[in-house]
């Protein structure tokens, strides 16, 4: 028993070591924020059978909300990579903002919730869409 | 010499724990150097590193109950087979790679399994760490009875162990992108990190493929083989990647979206299908599976370049 838990403190320690040479090394791939162009060729990455109109880019540029139709399509950022789901666009327009982000659930278990920084450039809902929703 | 039947002598993996971490600070060291080709994300090295510690303390639990198992059926066994017969290592090394074909090919194209196995494909990067990103719940699968037969044959349960710690170990070195191709002939029958980049991949051409542990030749035996395009990158991680670093989420994800989709359930049918349909299975075809992703991307080919698509797309992708 002594010697499982002197293997498994070791091993912790082992990981601890790894991850902190992990981050003074600073090889995550190199990431700058979302602009339009940007956003518009990753939601064709993730989404290719799909031919999204409008386009919301959240505004640190951290993932964008695109309409497909009656879905919405949402990237966002995780770590050094991006992170896609699609759900209902009237749930999405729906979403509430709470200090500053808006907070799309996904209803994943993988990935429940997309929290996308909301600025005075880029408010939530979209314009164009509020200015179909006040029609 | 005597070797312990049933005691194993040795555990690869554990001896191999050393250079797990030599190699990985290597890895990481080379790369920040410009020597390799790495990607490190701290967060996401801490979670495949966390899933190995994870899945050794899970791996400890289940244990007792598999090597109980492994007891009970050798009790019955068909043959003896001596453990220091040099023929009976070399028929184990064959036979238990055979299995392990099966075991992987079976946990990625069935949910349950999937949903076991999933988690060593969640990172969105390929290093020697994400070759730690091992199971939790491997033992509650069940995927260990798939080794029993071989003890039911006569293979001494240690050697049988051993052979797997020995294919686990194997399986280390080749999740790098630090290794662009081995030699030719060592291409042809064994697995390697170009092999294995590519069972790594979300890209829809190769999705399932490549599910080999030791020997490539078992994928190019049951056609599931893919070669690596250079022409077209790997994208790692799963098809709808996971939304945040959470351990537990690594683990149970697919479980926990197994038991939303039974609770809905209107008919044995479907949770039939939901459990032991390939992953992506939906009652009304809504969502897609491996099979229907690599149709739409054999479209979107055919729709840009029809010849070039005819000539590049995999045969047994062409189902």
């Amino acid at each position: 028993m002594n010697e499982t838990i002197l293997k498994l403190a070791g091993s912790a320690l082992a990981v601890a070591i790894m991850v902190a040479i992990a981050w003074l090394a600073r090889i995550a791939r190199p990431m700058t924020p979302l602009d339009e162009a940007g956003a518009r060729l990753l939601i064709a990455e993730e989404f290719p059978d799909l031919s999204p109109d409008q386009l919301w880019v959240a505004g640190d540029g951290g993932g964008a909300v695109a309409r497909a139709g009656e879905d919405a399509l949402v990237v966002y950022r995780l770590g050094d990579s991006w992170v896609a789901r699609s759900m209902p666009w009237v749930s999405a327009l729906a979403a509430p903002v709470k200090r500053g982000k808006v907070l799309l659930k996904l209803r994943d278990p993988a990935a429940p919730m997309a929290r996308l920084t909301v600025s005075g450039v880029s408010p939530w809902p979209p314009k164009s869409a509020q200015e179909v929703l006040a029609a | 010499m005597t070797l312990d039947p049933i005691t194993p002598a040795f555990s690869p993996v554990d001896l191999a724990i050393p250079v797990f971490v030599v190699t990985i600070l290597l890895e990481i060291i080379l790369a920040r150097l410009g020597k390799v080709r790495a990607v490190y994300e701290v967060k996401d090295t801490a979670t495949s590193l966390g899933m190995g510690l994870g899945s050794s303390i899970a791996g400890a639990i289940t244990g007792g109950v598999i090597f109980a198992a492994s007891l009970w059926v050798y009790k019955y066994h068909l043959f003896d087979i001596p453990m220091t017969a040099w023929w009976a290592w070399v028929a184990v090394f064959f036979l238990e790679d055979l299995t392990y074909y099966w075991f992987h090919r079976l946990s990625h194209e069935r949910r349950f399994w999937w949903a076991s196995h999933v988690n060593h494909h969640t990172s969105q990067h390929y290093n020697l760490a994400t070759a730690l990103r091992q199971t939790w719940t491997g033992g509650l699968a069940g995927t260990w009875l798939l080794w029993l037969p071989l003890v039911f044959l006569g293979f001494p349960p240690a050697m049988v162990v051993i052979q797997k710690g020995i294919s686990l170990v194997y399986q280390y070195w080749i999740h790098t992108e630090a290794v662009r191709r081995m030699p030719r002939w060592f291409e042809a029958v064994f697995n390697t990190p170009s092999h294995h980049r590519v069972h790594h991949a979300r890209n829809p051409r190769y999705l399932d493929a490549n599910y080999a542990g030791i020997l490539i030749i078992w994928d190019r035996m049951f056609g599931s083989y893919i070669p690596e395009d250079d022409a077209e990158a790997c994208r790692y991680g799963i098809v709808h990647n996971l939304g945040d670093f959470n351990i537990f989420r690594v683990a149970f994800h697919e479980w926990m979206a197994i038991g939303k989709d039974l609770a809905g359930s209107r008919s044995i049918r479907e949770v039939i299908g939901y459990l032991f349909g390939p992953p992506g299975w939906s009652p009304d075809g809504s969502r897609d599976t491996s099979a229907t992703l690599k149709a739409k991307w054999r479209a979107r080919m055919a729709t840009v370049s029809p010849a070039a698509s005819e000539e590049t797309i995999p045969l047994q992708a062409a189902e």
